[in-house]
């Protein structure tokens, strides 16, 4: 995950781990995440490079079901 | 406020220095801690990769069970408090990832099994379809996620994005067995052309925190 296009394909694998695992510490969250899917679109709204994943066919394209 | 990153053994080898980082003491387990950055409260790529970067400096020489992203206390009476009930819970889970760390493994098809759009086709072609998206995950897991079993201790599986990922899965392998793992992942890649098995790791045990 060192370079900048391992961490474009790797993110998936980050928003599936630090926001849907973990420990979850009950009634704390001030960040709650309550749909990974939404945050899913919205950070590929941020990646100009994500473009690159979806020619590899890493990521479905933007309105498909992610 | 204060944001958690890991919970860990009490005793262990020194905090990294480089982090504002302190250990609150939970018995013999510590959480480890930071003040938290009161005005990032969005979630982006980068803030998601300085959270991991912390947490995988951590894992280099210990084990650990990593906290879900976002989680702030007040300070650090609120984290014992929130945290003393749970002690046994986190020692069997920390029992369980000794030794161990977490490798994600993605596999995803590279012809057009699944990309066909339904959209404006027969009731009889959109059965097919699902017949044909079924019958390859069940290829998948027994050419991909069978063999890779043989060197986990653990697994977890998470749904598989439709239409052309195949595989989303999670295995807990031994920190001596990484290379092995790795090897035999670009082995089963070379062997499938149809498929493309994306690797990434070592991650700390997210997918492993709970029995």
């Amino acid at each position: 995950m060192s370079t900048v296009a391992d961490r474009d394909v790797a993110l998936v694998d980050l928003v599936d781990r630090l926001l849907g695992a973990g420990v979850v510490i009950a009634g704390d969250l001030t960040l709650a995440v309550a749909d990974i899917d939404l945050v899913y679109v919205q950070l590929r709204a941020l990646i100009t490079s994500v473009a690159t994943a979806e020619e590899k066919g890493l990521l479905p394209p933007i309105g498909d079901a992610l | 406020m204060i944001e958690l990153y890991a919970i860990t053994a009490a005793a262990g080898p020194p905090l990294p220095t480089a982090l504002a980082l302190h250990a609150v003491p939970i018995g013999d387990l510590a959480a480890i801690c930071a003040p938290a950055e009161e005005d990032e409260r969005e979630i982006t790529p980068d803030s998601l990769w300085r959270h991991e970067q912390v947490v995988e400096a951590l894992m280099e020489d210990r084990d650990l069970l990593p906290v879900r992203f976002g989680t702030r206390l007040d300070d650090d009476a609120a984290a014992a408090r929130s945290l003393a009930g749970r002690r046994d819970e986190f020692k069997r889970a920390l029992e369980r990832v000794r030794g161990a760390v977490e490798l994600s493994v993605r596999a995803v098809f590279l012809d057009t099994v699944g990309a066909v759009e339904p959209t404006g086709r027969t009731g009889a072609d959109y059965l097919r379809l699902k017949r044909r998206i079924t019958a390859a995950q069940e290829t998948v897991a027994s050419v991909v996620h069978q063999p890779l079993l043989e060197l986990a201790r653990a697994h977890t599986l998470r749904s598989p994005r439709p239409p052309s990922e195949a595989l989303r899965a999670a295995y807990l392998v031994e920190r001596g067995a990484v290379g092995r793992f790795t090897g035999l992942v670009a082995q089963l890649d070379e062997q499938h052309p149809e498929l493309q098995l994306l690797c990434t790791g070592p991650w700390p045990p997210y997918s492993f925190v709970e029995s």
